[in-house]
């Protein structure tokens, strides 16, 4: 009687066991390190479509991060940037069309279409629907939620990157497929360095590159 | 025994016995030797909690923080973030008027640098220049006018000054305005025609650190007041009575330049420094001799000289019942042969506050020639100060006739020895406006306060005299709601201006503006002065010295290359830049000689009451100062401001934390009582004082025996080498004569042994430093600049009392014996970058390791705290933080450099040669497609030094300059005999005597 109590104990426990087993084998495929940011996709304050921008409309990265090439930072656009096209374009081409229609069907002049993500740019610059400042609002900046973020000990360059005509996707991914940019590379130190090392050997673009590493090239 | 050997030793206590002393504070950390009988000792306490807390937040954090991007609105034109952007102006810290580079950064000024343009400072700033960029991050500024002491609205303020100033106009009434020397044309012009509405109203300029008797004795000597314009760099013989012009006399910066610049040991140009001077200062410390004499026998020595010339000249000069002189005559007379051998090549100043004695300076270098060789007083300055004007001010205030009264960039309550008598005038005067940034003594008695802008934010201007005027811009949006005292004026005058609009209306047609501003830079044609032939009536011998009476002693009140006369109260930095000479931190003290403090059984330490009669009398405690004359007691002005008490809370907070101030709540006491004011001038020195004992003492942080590189003679290992000299020194004559720095020089070669492979071959750039110990003067502007650029934190007195000072450079001060005397060497010392790095064999995780380019790296992030690396630093030049050192103001965090890391408690730092600016150099050519070119990486150190003592650069480039200086004779590398390979090297010690044989040898 006792022996057939443990034999039961012992087969839970063991089907416990493999079941623990299992289900963290299942885990660990999504375990990151500490500050591994890997697959970060926050939810940002204006679905901004990096997919429609770069992929579909083909602007060029550098358009709105005018810094990457000058400075350490690519930089974010500001507000300003965004009206130089969005002073027109004030809805997608397909809710434009469909009032369009509904004005003829009306006969009436269409109204003036304004989509849900770029009225929050309007209201962040404080501009009613006619692009004119209103009197009352208080212009404040847009908070977006920075992906790709390195800490502070590391000291990144885009304009050397650059420069040795590191393409972008290089290290974003390829944004431009992207609605909701995330954060492709783990951006890890070891990743960061075998580059280095790659391209030490094999050359960038068809020229030799002097990637450093040394520890002082980043952190200081 | 080579020839040039001399023993140089830190401190009295090393010099007599071999051994640094320690400093007793508490327990440290470190001292875990009990283990105590509470069980649980804290150590076990602090593993197993920091075993638990880590492993929680181990499995918490697996994300990294939310971080936000916030991007501009508009795009401002100038602003690409992560770039900086410079911008041309004029440091505003003293009334020098150097040329400045800001950086800015994100619409942010965040450091400082001279620039290389200007015709007089040439590049150099001084250590208050680079620390009055933390100005403007200041919180306890005035954020506002203020009306009665309570916040106000400009609006409000404006119409009450207006109406109180249009009664004024209409009754003929009384006004003056208060300021310190005004160097700025506009303004004066806006003082000028504001006060031009009034009928009775004045200007009253003075300066704490008076230069007043330089202006009498011009007008007395050549009929006009001004300040000449000195050429240091034109001398061959350069005789200061009292003038400390390397370190805090008129325009440091420009004079060490010039000085530097006239002393040029492998040019074969080297000019010969004489100083005469009671206590010692900076440029005593750099003098090639010095003549220790009270303070009370400068005139008569000057008399004295002054006969030896004229008798030589051939002049008549009375010198008939000239008391004997106080120093040996015929070193005097070999003076006096060697400036009248000199004439025309020859400089004599005096910093003396006596008429009498700046005449007689004024008759020396008039038979010397030296007007209009070495001296300008046709291109003078033109600014002036004036005590006895202050005085007059006083008396009208006291008799009620004064109705409104302008305070500007001075504080009379604090600097005037009857500063008291000066606060309860002022409650006689109806309308008080104080133009204070901070509520010091004088601003808090203010009817109205109208904080002008931090000259950062401002717009203003600078005329040097010889035509050469400085702008000034401002290189950020004010921080508060402050206003320009220019457009405060303009509205007080009924016509509301910009200051932009005032300056420029100032120089309309006269200069290129935009090029002016660009440049921070102009040059305009300058009317000479007139001036009358030398009014020889005028000289009048002073026939004796004053007398001290047995068992008292001659005061020297002295200004502090750090402090001033106080300005710079509120800025931690330089309460934490060791003072050059005593190497003090945090305090002002009585320096006495040795034998003066035996004499009367006082040690460093003690604080003793110091009495100057009629109810005068500070307490302070006292230092053994080598060097100073034995009847000289000097205190250094500028201590004990208001302001200073904000500092209480500096340092970390801990259980064993101790006061940071004085027992009086402030930083220092201040010794502006004991100033004297005596023939129309107010003097510094001339007072004669009383010290006794209190019985207290006073632990003041000096860290003259921190980071000692020298081993004790008790702990070293016998057998082992003789260590070569730390500081090498050679007289101009043998340098000459071999263009060595004597027999050890490059003899010794010995068999050092190779611990490593010599595998590391350092193809591309190998960074170097060579620094000229002959052209650095202490002044610690480096120091500064180090500072300001690294972020490296201040720690307050409690810890440099802990021996945890963070500075990453710091200049190490010797002394030596000579003659009864000694000779004084500064030697900048900070990560010497080893090719053989003994802190790098010994890091076991590998955080400090060496690069391609030659530099030690030291990884913030790897460095898990063990401080082996900073015990096997024979340079000792590795800073460990104890704490988290936060800034005192958090408002200053704006200013800290996001090109370098804040390092944060428990991980090693020390000086990077600037990493952050070699990376930037290399972006920067790499973005252009070329080489980095020599000159392009200029470390702050370097950038900042007055004197060009430090160049930094590739030593792989042959045609580098930094290669150039190590080909020199006189390159030495320190401890080379341990074999390291240190990066950074020294020109030897230059001085202009004789031979070396004329020196004594010790040790």
């Amino acid at each position: 009687m006792a022996n057939k109590g443990i034999r039961n104990v012992t087969a839970v426990l063991l089907i416990g066991a493999v079941f623990s087993v299992a289900t963290l084998a299942a885990r660990l495929g999504a375990f990151h390190l500490p500050g591994n940011n890997q697959g970060y996709s926050p939810e940002q304050p204006i679905a901004f479509s990096h997919r429609l921008h770069a992929g579909e409309l083909l602007i060029d990265c550098r358009y709105c991060h005018y810094g990457a090439e000058t400075s350490r930072h690519a930089g974010i656009p500001a507000s300003s940037v965004c009206m130089n096209c969005h002073t027109f374009v004030t809805d997608t081409l397909g809710s434009l069309r469909a009032e369009d229609e509904r004005a003829k069907e009306e006969k009436r002049k269409p109204n003036r279409m304004v989509s849900v993500e770029l009225q929050k740019l309007y209201d962040a610059l404080g501009l009613d629907n006619e692009m004119k400042a209103k009197p009352d609002a208080v212009p404040s900046s847009i908070e977006w939620i920075q992906v790709h973020n390195l800490p502070d000990f590391v000291y990144f360059s885009h304009s050397a990157h650059i420069t040795a005509n590191v393409a972008c996707d290089r290290c974003h991914g390829a944004v431009e497929t992207m609605e909701r940019v995330s954060q492709v590379e783990d951006l890890s130190m070891g990743w960061c360095v075998n580059c280095h090392r790659d391209v030490n050997s094999v050359g960038l673009g068809g020229q030799s590159v002097d990637a450093s590493l040394d520890c002082g090239a980043c952190h200081y | 025994m080579v020839d040039n050997e001399r023993a140089y030793w830190k401190s009295l206590a090393q010099r007599d016995d071999g051994t640094i002393p320690l400093p007793v504070v508490g327990s440290e950390p470190h001292d875990v030797s009990s283990p105590g009988a509470r069980g649980v000792t804290r150590r076990d306490f602090l593993a197993a909690a920091g075993f638990t807390f880590g492993s929680v937040a181990l499995t918490g954090c697996n994300r990294a923080p939310i971080e936000k991007a916030i991007p501009y609105l508009v795009q401002p034109e100038a602003i690409i973030p992560g770039r900086a952007t410079f911008y041309a102006s004029t440091c505003g810290a003293c009334s020098a008027g150097c040329g400045l580079l800001v950086k800015n950064r994100d619409g942010r000024a965040i450091k400082l640098e001279g620039n290389p343009d200007h015709p007089h400072s040439l590049g150099g700033l001084c250590a208050i220049g680079q620390a009055s960029v933390l100005g403007p991050y200041d919180s306890k500024r005035l954020q506002a006018p203020l009306l009665k002491n309570v916040s106000a609205k400009w609006d409000a303020v404006d119409g009450e000054i207006v109406a109180r100033l249009e009664a004024i106009r209409r009754d003929g009434g009384t006004v003056r305005v208060l300021s310190g020397p005004v160097t700025s044309p506009t303004t004066r012009r806006m003082i000028d025609s504001f006060l031009g509405t009034f009928a009775d109203a004045r200007h009253v300029t003075y300066e704490a650190l008076s230069t007043s008797a330089i202006y009498r004795a011009h007008e007395r000597t050549h009929g006009a007041r001004l300040l000449p314009r000195y050429a240091f760099d034109k001398a061959d013989v350069i005789v200061a009575f009292d003038a400390d012009f390397l370190g805090t006399w008129i325009s440091p910066v420009v004079f060490a330049a010039g000085w530097s610049a006239g002393r040029d040991a492998d040019a074969m140009r080297f000019s010969h420094h004489v100083q005469f001077e009671g206590r010692m200062s900076i440029t005593g410390a750099k003098a090639d001799q010095r003549i220790r004499i009270a303070p009370g026998e400068l005139g008569l020595v000057m008399s004295h000289l002054a006969s030896m010339l004229a008798h030589r000249a051939g002049r008549s000069f009375d010198s008939g019942s000239l008391a004997t002189c106080p120093i040996d005559v015929h070193v005097l007379e070999g003076l006096a042969d060697r400036l009248w051998h000199a004439r025309g090549k020859s400089l004599v100043v005096c910093g003396s506050q006596d008429t009498d004695e700046q005449v007689l300076c004024n008759f020396i270098n008039h038979l010397l020639g030296s007007y209009g060789a070495t001296i300008d007083i046709q291109h003078a300055a033109r600014r002036s100060d004036d005590d006895d004007a202050v005085q007059g001010l006083l008396q009208e205030m006291d008799s009620g006739t004064v109705d409104a009264l302008f305070v500007h960039g001075v504080n009379p309550v604090y600097d005037l020895p009857n500063g008291a008598d000066f606060a309860q005038a002022l409650a006689k005067v109806e309308t008080v406006v104080s133009f204070a940034d901070h509520a010091d003594e004088t601003s808090r008695l203010a009817r109205y306060n109208c904080p002008d802008h931090h000259y950062l934010e401002s717009w203003g201007d600078a005329d040097a005299g010889d035509g050469t005027i400085s702008f000034r811009q401002p290189t950020m949006r004010p921080m508060f709601d402050t206003r320009s005292a220019l457009e405060s004026l303009s509205i007080w005058s009924g016509k509301k201006l910009s200051a932009r609009a005032i300056v420029q209306e100032t120089w309309k047609g006269r200069v290129s503006w935009d090029a002016a501003i660009h440049d921070g830079l102009a040059t305009v044609r300058s009317e000479p002065i007139s001036v009358s032939a030398f009014r020889s009536e005028s000289v009048k011998a002073v026939r004796a010295a004053q007398p001290i009476p047995d068992g008292k002693l001659a005061l020297a009140l002295y200004p502090k290359a750090s402090m001033l006369d106080g300005r710079s109260a509120s800025n931690p930095w330089l309460q934490e830049m060791p003072d050059p000479i005593s190497k003090v931190v945090w305090d002002n003290y009585a320096c006495l000689s040795e034998p003066a403090a035996t004499q009367l059984g006082m040690a460093t330490g003690d604080i003793v009451r110091i009495d100057a009669g009629a109810s005068k009398s500070i307490e302070l405690p006292v230092l053994v100062q080598p060097g100073q004359h034995d009847q000289v007691i000097a205190i250094a002005l500028g201590y004990g401001r208001a302001e200073s008490a904000r500092f209480a809370d500096v340092g970390p907070e801990w259980l064993e934390r101790k006061p940071v101030l004085g027992d009086n709540g402030l930083v220092g006491t201040s010794a502006a009582p004991l100033l004297t004011y005596r023939d129309d001038t107010l003097r510094l020195s001339g007072a004669i004082v009383s010290v006794t004992r209190t019985g207290r003492t006073h632990d003041l942080a000096c860290t003259q025996d921190y980071h000692n590189i020298e081993v004790p003679e008790h702990l070293t290992v016998p057998g082992m080498n003789r260590r070569r000299p730390l500081i090498r020194e050679v007289s101009i004559a043998s340098y000459k004569k071999d263009g060595t720095l004597g027999h050890d020089a490059h003899g010794g070669h010995h068999d050092l042994g190779e611990l490593w492979a010599d595998d590391h071959k350092y193809e591309g750039h190998h960074w170097g430093m060579a620094i000229d110990l002959t052209a650095c003067t202490g002044c610690s502007a480096c120091v500064v600049a180090c500072q300001v650029e690294n972020n490296v934190p201040v720690v307050g007195r409690d810890e440099v009392r802990r021996k945890r000072i963070m500075h990453w450079m710091r200049i190490d001060r010797y002394y030596c014996d000579n003659n009864g005397d000694v000779d004084v060497a500064h030697q900048p010392m900070m990560c010497h970058h080893c090719d053989h790095a003994p802190c790098e064999t010994v890091c076991p995780v590998l955080a400090t390791v060496h690069s391609d380019e030659g530099l030690n790296q030291q990884t913030y992030n790897r460095c898990v705290g063990t401080r082996y690396c900073a015990n096997n630093c024979p340079y000792k030049v590795r800073r460990f933080n104890w704490f988290e050192y936060a800034r005192e103001d958090t408002l200053a965090n704006m200013m800290l450099n996001p090109d370098v890391t804040v390092r944060s408690r428990g991980v090693m730092e020390k000086c990077s040669f600037c990493v952050q600016r070699i990376e930037q150099a290399r972006v920067q050519a790499k973005q252009e497609g070329r080489p980095i070119a020599d000159g392009d990486v200029v470390p702050a150190c370097q950038q900042s030094c007055p004197a060009r003592a430090i160049v930094f650069g590739d030593t792989n480039d042959p045609e580098s300059a930094v290669s150039k200086m190590i080909a020199r004779g006189r390159h030495y590398r320190l401890l080379e005999e341990t074999n390291v390979r240190p990066s950074v090297g020294y020109l030897g010690l230059v001085r202009n005597r004789e031979d070396d044989k004329d020196q004594t040898h010790h040790g």
